[in-house]
């Protein structure tokens, strides 16, 4: 359905000194150095996959969509989406897309959120029962109605993202491309938005590609994930796979009946741990002791727990994915993929 | 047939745009009232400015009051089409290109140039094509023309392709932004040499009449092809001057757009 082979996109950016004597210096002998913000980046997409695209600022996430899109020309490598690329036919291959950045709107700004399905319609050539059937569908997914003759300059950011999506679909795209869909809204939104990008998925085996910050996002909606840093692949599986791989980090949480007691606990001396594979803190209600569980076993630390200390209450947390890569990001290293 | 199909989905969608429009101008009463005011306003003083002068100058360099009404009035025209339809071009020089919106007109299933110029349908030309077309009326009945079939054909003629001489250079120092980012300067100052069209080109100096004349080419927006309807002339010239210069920046617009869409570079988000 999408293959990416070695996609690549260098851009030309000019390196300028600080202040106006370095603006003007540049002006007068501009010196450009070349920026890899895509950098042979390859992966497949299945028809019907919900594909999670994350990484930190600037990792090239939507630089990679742009090109996905048909928005950027690739410097070189290869995208090739429903056996079409991209930038050589955009005005046949669009109509098959669907596209959201979460930044920016392609509604009418000063027009009924109406007024924008009607051109939409006309623009991309949907007859009216077709067009009848989809606003219906549409408006019981992302549930419209309520805001469908307001101008869209009057919308809140919750409406207009689903407006936004709602424009994205009336074309009936086999693949979504959705650049942060959830970015600055609340927690109520994002989950009808995640229920809607599900819902649309499973009817009709749209292949969804998402970028995101939000990890919610990522567990709840996709199948696969792409991570990307600087430009570079960095992990490319399913999600329990990375929590396979990277997560042995385990987090055991319990209240003790007597806090001077429980200070006598001493994991590291117990089981001959170092800094790095064991951090306990205390802040006066319960411990929280975070852990490497390749070192030593949940059994283990939960039975030398419970030979010292009484407890009230306790419980054993799992390997938490913001936490993983959060450590990916800040490590930064190649881990392969 | 397939042609045909095209064409006719193309006036359709601009229909709809321009409907779009002007539901746009309606949304914003007072903004529109008060715009229409300033058009009548701006295109009354030119009006004042030009009886100044020709109260006080009666010939041009040969060029009577009444002819250079109607070069003034054949200047207008052109203008305002270009400025009703291809308006949107100053903010691809100005804003869209460096604020990253290009990218929304790359995502739908028609031409980027399409797109770009049928979302503004800038009624301020009616201004300039009322005025134009009241100072034809005015001095056409004073001057010698013999309104017959062939006259009127090459008089349509001549107003569209100089049309796209305005569009043609317009589309060439816009599409400077995709590389630069912004151009709107660059533009306007391209631009602003129309302004030598509205008199005839024979008043300037050499260095000046060549620069309208072939380098950018307004003088074929206005005197030359006027000039063949007031004192006759190689229509080869005059007229066919205006259809060479339009096809040629027309098509140089188009080809450098074409680049400019494979360099552009979009903006973070």
């Amino acid at each position: 359905m999408i293959y990416v082979e070695k996609l690549r996109k260098e851009f030309k950016k000019a390196i300028k000194e600080p202040g106006l004597k370095g603006s003007l210096k540049s002006f007068i002998k501009p010196k450009n150095e070349i920026i890899t913000a895509v950098d042979d980046i390859t992966f497949h997409v299945p028809k019907g996959e919900i594909l999670g695209f994350i990484g930190p600022n600037g990792a090239g996430k939507s630089t990679v969509i742009k090109m996905l899109t048909g928005i950027l020309t690739p410097t070189s490598g290869k995208c090739e989406i429903n056996g079409q690329i991209p930038y050589k036919n955009r005005k046949n291959y669009v109509k098959e897309i669907g596209v959201v950045f979460g930044q920016r709107t392609q509604l009418w700004w000063d027009l009924a959120l109406r007024e924008t399905y009607t051109v939409l319609k006309e623009i991309y050539e949907v007859d009216d029962e077709q067009y009848k059937k989809r606003m219906s569908f549409l408006n019981e997914v992302l549930d419209l109605e309520s805001f469908i003759t307001s101008p869209v300059r009057t919308l809140s950011l919750g409406q207009r993202m689903r407006a936004d999506i709602a424009a994205s679909l009336l074309h009936s795209p086999k693949v979504l491309f959705l650049d942060e869909p959830t970015i600055g809204l609340d927690v109520v939104v994002k989950d009808n938005i995640r229920n809607a990008i599900k819902q649309i998925n499973e009817n009709e085996q749209t292949t969804v590609i998402l970028t995101t910050h939000d990890l919610q996002d990522v567990e709840n909606l996709c199948d696969r994930i792409v991570m990307i840093d600087k430009g570079k692949k960095v992990f490319d599986g399913a999600i329990d796979s990375l929590k396979e791989r990277y997560g042995q980090s385990r987090e055991l949480k319990f209240i003790p009946v007597n806090f001077d007691i429980a200070a006598n606990l001493d994991y590291e001396r117990e089981f001959n741990l170092s800094d790095n594979d064991i951090f306990v803190e205390n802040d006066g209600h319960s411990i929280s002791v975070k852990f490497n569980s390749d070192k030593v076993s949940v059994e283990k630390m939960l039975s030398y727990t419970l030979s010292v200390t009484h407890v009230k209450d306790i419980n054993v947390g799992d390997a938490d994915i913001e936490e993983i890569i959060k450590d990916i990001y800040k490590s930064g290293v190649d881990i392969g993929g | 047939m397939r042609i045909i199909k095209k064409i006719h989905r193309t006036f359709k969608l601009h229909r709809i745009f321009i409907k779009q429009d002007l539901k746009r101008l309606m949304e914003y009463k007072v903004d529109f009232l008060t715009g229409a005011v300033g058009m009548l306003l701006a295109q009354a003083i030119n009006l004042f400015f030009l009886s100044v002068i020709f109260s006080q100058i009666p010939s041009l360099n040969g060029y009577t009051f009444e002819q250079i009404i109607f070069i003034y009035g054949f200047a207008l025209l052109p203008k305002a089409i270009d400025h009703l339809f291809f308006d949107n071009l100053w903010s691809i020089g100005y804003f869209i290109i460096r604020k990253g919106d290009f990218d929304k007109y790359l995502t739908r299933p028609v031409s980027t140039l399409f797109a770009v110029t049928v979302e503004k349908f800038q009624v301020d030309a009616f201004g300039e094509l009322i005025v134009g077309i009241t100072f034809l009326c005015v001095s056409i009945p004073q001057i010698d023309i013999s309104i017959n079939f062939i006259n009127i054909l090459l008089f349509i003629i001549a107003v569209l392709f100089s049309t796209f001489i305005y569009t043609g250079i317009k589309l060439i120092t816009s599409s400077i932004a995709f590389w630069t980012k912004r151009s709107g300067h660059v533009m306007y100052m391209f631009y602003m040499v129309n302004e030598f069209a509205k008199y005839p080109t024979t008043i300037y100096n050499k260095v000046v009449a060549s620069i309208i004349t072939y380098i950018i080419p307004f003088a074929f927006t206005a005197f030359f092809p006027a000039s063949y309807f007031l004192v006759g002339g190689n229509p080869l010239f005059n007229i066919g001057g205006t259809i060479v210069m339009a096809a040629a920046l027309m098509a140089l617009g188009i080809f450098v757009w074409n680049k400019g869409v494979s360099a552009y570079e979009s903006a973070g988000s």
